[in-house]
């Protein structure tokens, strides 16, 4: 099956999703607002076997992060990119740990760079960051220079020591 | 492959290895020696060499750095076309990634073979604790240190920068004489947007503008598809960007930094494309934006050319009374009356003009100044007076029967010809002069001709050798498209005339030199090598000469001609105080020095005014 | 004990006491600053917790404050022993959102610089791997041949490391002269080298004995948790991103898809011993069937590179599985947003929870070695 066929398999089980093929072997899902775990469920079953990785992206003029699933068929050799938008004031997804349980891992990395709650992840704790006290480093309004100049006395305009 | 079974003499095998010679380098003694000479690879990035000479300073290696290692300082090379800056480099930030290399617009920075720095302290500064010193120890400004150990350099089909020029569209040769319409068709908004996208905004350019204008920041707005905000940064050094978007002699381009290693971009065309996007009303708000208040003082310009127009739109910009007075019946001097409509039609023009006179500038067309009025008049009527009345006579050859009827001056012939009035054609011509006023009037009778005859039949000839002639080179290469027979290097003799006094030719003979040892204008001839050109008219187009009799003796004394040029300070100032000069006859033909001129009177007659109480 | 050392002891009974240990940062058996904490009674590991952070740089934050191009010089450092594959995926991704194809040669020659680079890594993998079993000399060796791959990325690129070879729109030189034969003499030598290789490290029962059974995963739980790469086909798995989801120049290639049964570290090393042999076989048909003509198409000025809106996701096979790069982008000069998937995340991260505790401390630094973790892909 190539990406035509998927995204066709794909719409008419979930009608109302926005589902396009792009590029040789992809296919991108617009997912707002429905049973993220539901959905990556059926894709799993149609042999979506492989998750590449977990993450967010900031759409601050929208108000809205996208989180992204990127996955991967051995069987079909296709990729799926579900986009999943949820409201930036209350970032709130459930895990889909159920489903990969590496995912666990993603989902500790994305709370910690974006500040979205993985509701059922049992262990959000930061894993990078240690003794981050400021907003989420990977989130848009979050300035570095400021940071630098807040957190380390800079002194330039650029953020470092002159 | 066996695995798992192994003898248990097999860990001794390793001891066949303690006999072969190391496979790693002691350095100093040893170095690599797998390429054709010791040392590192041929294209290796080591420590950066930059030749001064070629550097111009651009800064584009400074741009792409990744690390921001890369800092401008101050250079000895000063040149024309140079920024007076050089690259200097913090090898504490260097990540060795060679984009700079790959970016240098002129190729003068280069990475060499040599990756080994002693950054130890010098014996003098142990015990030293200012940090600065020890900081200065990785910073390194690179010159030609190590140039005889090259290693990863950009030769120009490896350079990231975009070499090649979006192609104008322009109409071919055959179809260009079909008449006087433009035939440059201007770029649409993709091409423009391309063009735009090549330069990097160095600013090499604004150095090399007579009237400095804004050049990187214009580029970029039309790059961000801005083309209201891109006239807005024109309009504060160029009242006239329509003119000069067509006809302006483009130093910048000459030196922009992309030209070293390609075809410079076409920042003429750009600013011709962005004021062609907006209407006139657009272009009047914008003009109109800067507009201070009112003042009571009343100055008068001489002259409508370029430096007059100019001059009228920053007063008025200020707040001041103008009144232009001008001899022809249409404002524009030179742009109206010399250059041909196919270079810059009338619509451009207006559009400029009509901007410059909504801002409530008056101008009084048809008043000769000596003839109609005199100085002294408008002295009495006004507080300030600029003239920028420039060369609008042209200059004869005065050889042999050149006065006699059907041997023209060009300018006599373009300004007819210009306002469409009819001229004696003759099926074959001879232009003498090699600079743009002679590539003008030759491929405006070119057009003619075709009208009238057919065919075209132009022989221009000039003293210059084919690559010193002063005009353009694309007028050049145009103008032979269009069938202008080009005889670079030949000095003319005299007008040849027939039995019946008519002239039927001009007789030339091989120019040698045309500047003597001193400089001086004094070309040798070699009489032995004549060639005759038919022709039953001739043109002179050997360049143009002011003419000052209007200004009246009492001024002129006080003036300080020097070869037909008056001699100002940098703003225009004269030795009389309330009279300012600009344009040709101060700096020579050219409508970007016109411009120029202009606005810096301008600013001069202002602090004049001011101070005047 | 004397008092200068001080070790944490979290709990005790009447029969033993647990203790805390830090694998790492510092640490012979660690690749990079990279910890993990384990609860340890004897040498016995119960618990175990990850101590990243130490290696974060924010390269994702930073990636988004830089040009397009510019972003070339930064990321092979997310990957210091394999750094190509992440040129490649950054460029391909790139690519796909410009849409366009680059010109045969510099496929060819990308893929060059990625098989180059695997063997690299291999060599760097399976000398660490000795190194972990206390097989010094066999990390030597290895170090010195792979010096030997070093000096013709020297050759190729301009540098030893960090390449910055791949640019959007292709490659950013061409072959030098005499670059071919030199190669294909230097394939000859390495894969007389294996014979030695063989002898010293997969000949050896020392191997055998401490890696048969280490971290042993079965192929559906593998693929479940995101395992892949060797580490994946070693478990009898069909799986590869060059054959998959081809990109440079592994469509015009004749290759299969290696597998080895079994599943723990040992599979693992044998794989890796294959894939070493297919690379060298892989590069030589690189050079032979290298194409003329162009090796990039032009872009433009980087210093205005704009790429259009959109995302995309590109992925390549490195030399320990896929990495994978997401980049979106808003239509302007700079990323919106990239991410990265490096590769050693699952084990290094996930896995670990699972595998190491039961095993003992001795072989924390074997099975990281076999599983290929990297802690710079994961902690970027």
């Amino acid at each position: 099956m190539n990406n035509n066929d998927i995204a066709e398999k794909i719409k008419a089980v979930y009608k109302d999703l926005e589902v396009k093929p792009k590029y040789s072997n992809q296919v991108e899902i617009r997912a707002d607002g429905i049973d993220i775990v539901g959905l990556l469920a059926f894709i799993k079953s149609l042999g979506f076997e492989h998750l590449s990785n977990v993450t967010c992206v900031d759409w601050i003029k929208e108000k809205r992060f996208d989180v992204i699933y990127n996955v991967w068929s051995y069987t079909h050799k296709v990729h799926i990119t579900v986009k999943s938008g949820i409201d930036r004031d209350n970032p709130e997804i459930p895990t889909v740990m159920s489903l990969w349980p590496q995912a666990q891992v993603y989902e500790r990395e994305t709370h910690e760079m974006f500040g979205v709650k993985f509701l059922g992840n049992p262990d959000l704790s930061p894993l990078f960051l240690h003794n981050w006290k400021d907003i989420p480093p990977l989130r848009k309004d979050f300035d570095t220079v400021e940071y630098s100049k807040r957190a380390y006395g800079a002194s330039s305009p650029e953020g470092g020591n002159e | 492959m066996n695995l798992g079974k192994k003898s248990f003499f097999s860990p001794f095998a390793f001891w066949a290895n303690a006999f072969k010679a190391p496979t790693t380098i002691r350095f100093p003694k040893e170095d690599l020696d797998f390429f054709e000479k010791p040392g590192a690879s041929p294209r290796y990035r080591g420590l950066h060499t930059n030749d001064i000479d070629k550097c111009i300073g651009c800064g584009t290696c400074s741009e792409i750095c990744p690390t921001d290692a890369i800092t401008m300082i101050e250079s000895e090379n000063k040149k024309e076309g140079t920024l007076g800056r050089k690259p200097q480099i913090d090898y504490g930030r260097c990540c060795f990634c060679g984009f700079c290399v790959d970016m240098c617009t002129t190729g003068s920075l280069q990475m060499s073979r040599v990756y080994l720095k002693n950054y130890a302290t010098p014996p003098d500064k142990i015990g030293d604790e200012e940090v600065e010193d020890i900081k200065k120890h990785f910073v390194l400004v690179p010159d030609e240190k190590f140039s005889d150990d090259l290693g990863y350099t950009t030769p120009d089909e490896y350079s990231w920068l975009d070499l090649e020029r979006v192609e104008m569209p322009q109409m071919d040769a055959e179809e260009r004489l079909q008449g006087f319409i433009e035939y440059v068709k201007g770029f649409t908004r993709e091409q423009a947007i391309k063009e735009a996208s090549r330069c990097v905004e160095c600013g090499v350019c604004t150095e090399t503008c007579p009237a400095h204008m804004r050049i990187p920041e214009y580029i970029h707005e039309i790059w961000e598809d801005d083309p209201y905000a891109s006239v807005d940064k024109m309009y504060t050094e160029n009242p006239l960007p329509g003119v000069c978007g067509r006809v302006c002699t483009h130093r910048c381009e000459t030196v922009c930094s992309i030209g070293h290693r390609g075809e410079p971009v076409a920042i003429r065309w750009l600013k011709r494309y962005a004021v062609d996007q907006l209407s006139i009303d657009k272009i009047k708000n914008i003009a109109h934006v800067f507009k201070g208040g009112k003042k009571e003082k009343h100055v008068s310009i001489i002259g409508s050319g370029p430096s007059g127009l100019t001059c009228a739109y920053y007063l008025s910009v200020m707040g001041y009374k103008i009144t232009i007075y001008e001899a022809k019946p249409l404002a524009g001097g030179i742009m109206r009356y010399g250059i041909p409509n196919y270079r810059l039609p009338d619509e451009a023009l207006d559009k400029d003009i009509d901007v410059i006179l909504s801002m409530g500038v008056e101008i009084k067309t048809n008043t000769e100044v000596g003839r109609d009025i005199t100085i002294e008049e408008i002295k009495k009527n006004s507080d300030a007076v600029f003239i920028g009345t420039g060369f609008m006579e042209s200059r004869s050859t005065k050889i042999k029967n050149v006065d006699r009827p059907g041997c023209y001056r060009a300018l006599d012939l373009l300004a007819k010809i210009s306002r469409g009035e009819k001229i004696e054609l003759k099926e074959k011509v001879v232009i003498i002069g090699g600079g743009n006023v002679a590539f003008d009037i030759g491929r405006s009778i070119a057009r003619l001709q075709k009208a009238e005859f057919g065919k075209v039949g132009v022989t221009l000839t000039c003293l210059e050798k084919r690559d010193e002639m002063l005009a353009d080179e694309e007028e050049i290469i145009e103008g032979q498209e269009e069938g202008l027979v080009i005889k670079p290097g030949r000095s003319p003799k005299e007008v040849l005339l027939d039995e019946n006094g008519n002239v039927r030719g001009l007789r030339t003979v091989k120019c040698v030199k045309i500047f003597d040892d001193q400089g001086r204008f004094n070309p040798t001839v070699d009489e032995s090598d004549v060639e005759d050109y038919e022709g039953y008219m001739v043109v002179e187009a050997i360049g143009q000469a002011p003419n000052y009799d209007y200004l009246g003796k009492d001024i002129l004394d006080k003036l300080e001609i020097v070869r037909g040029k008056i001699l100002t300070d940098e703003y225009g100032r004269t030795p009389i105080e309330w009279l300012f000069a600009g344009g040709d006859i101060v700096h020579g033909p050219d409508i970007i020095h016109g411009v120029a001129d202009g606005h810096r009177a301008a600013q001069a007659i202002d602090e004049y005014l001011m101070n005047q109480k | 004990m004397s008092d200068w050392v001080e070790i944490t002891k979290i709990g005790e009974t009447d029969k033993y006491e647990t203790y805390e240990y830090f694998f790492g940062p510092n640490h012979p058996g660690m690749h990079g600053n990279f910890a993990y904490v384990v609860d340890v009674v004897g040498s016995t590991i119960q618990k175990v917790r990850v101590s990243a952070g130490l290696l974060h740089r924010g390269f994702e934050k930073l990636m988004e404050q830089n040009l397009w191009f510019q972003n070339i010089s930064l990321i092979p450092r997310i990957c210091v022993p394999d750094p190509d594959p992440n040129e490649a995926a950054y460029c391909t991704a790139c690519e796909k959102l410009l849409g366009i194809e680059i010109p045969d040669r510099g496929k060819f020659l990308r893929s060059l610089a990625l098989e180059m680079s695997r063997l690299t890594s291999f060599l760097m993998g399976m000398g660490a791997l000795g190194a972990m079993m206390g097989l010094y000399s066999v990390m030597y060796r290895m170090m010195d041949e792979r010096d030997n791959i070093l000096v013709f990325f020297e050759w190729l690129t301009g540098a030893r490391i960090y390449h910055m070879y791949s640019i959007p729109g292709g490659v950013r030189r061409d072959i030098p002269e005499g670059f071919k034969e030199k190669m294909l003499k230097l394939m000859d030598d390495l894969e007389y080298n294996l014979r030695e290789w063989d002898r010293l490290l997969f000949e050896n029962p020392v191997i055998h004995k401490r890696l048969k059974g280490i971290g042993t995963i079965d192929p559906v739980h593998a693929v479940e948790v995101g395992i892949t790469g060797p580490s994946l086909r070693a478990t009898g798995y069909k799986a590869d991103v060059r054959k998959d989801d081809p990109y440079a120049a592994y469509p015009y290639l004749d290759f299969d898809i290696i597998t080895t049964e079994g599943g723990d570290a040992l599979a693992r090393a044998v794989q890796i011993r294959k894939e070493y042999e297919q690379t060298i076989n892989l590069i030589r048909q690189i050079l032979k069937r290298m194409p003329g003509g162009d090796f990039k198409v032009y872009l433009g000025n980087p210093l205005k590179l704009r790429i259009p809106a959109g995302d995309a996701y590109a992925r390549v096979e490195s030399s320990k599985g896929e990495f994978g790069y997401y980049i979106v982008s808003d239509g302007g000069i700079r990323p919106y947003r990239i991410s990265v998937r490096g590769p050693s995340l699952p084990a290094g991260l996930y896995l670990c929870n699972e595998h190491l505790p039961g095993m003992r401390i001795d072989d924390i630094a074997i099975w990281m070695a076999s599983f290929a973790v990297c802690p710079p892909d994961f902690d970027r």
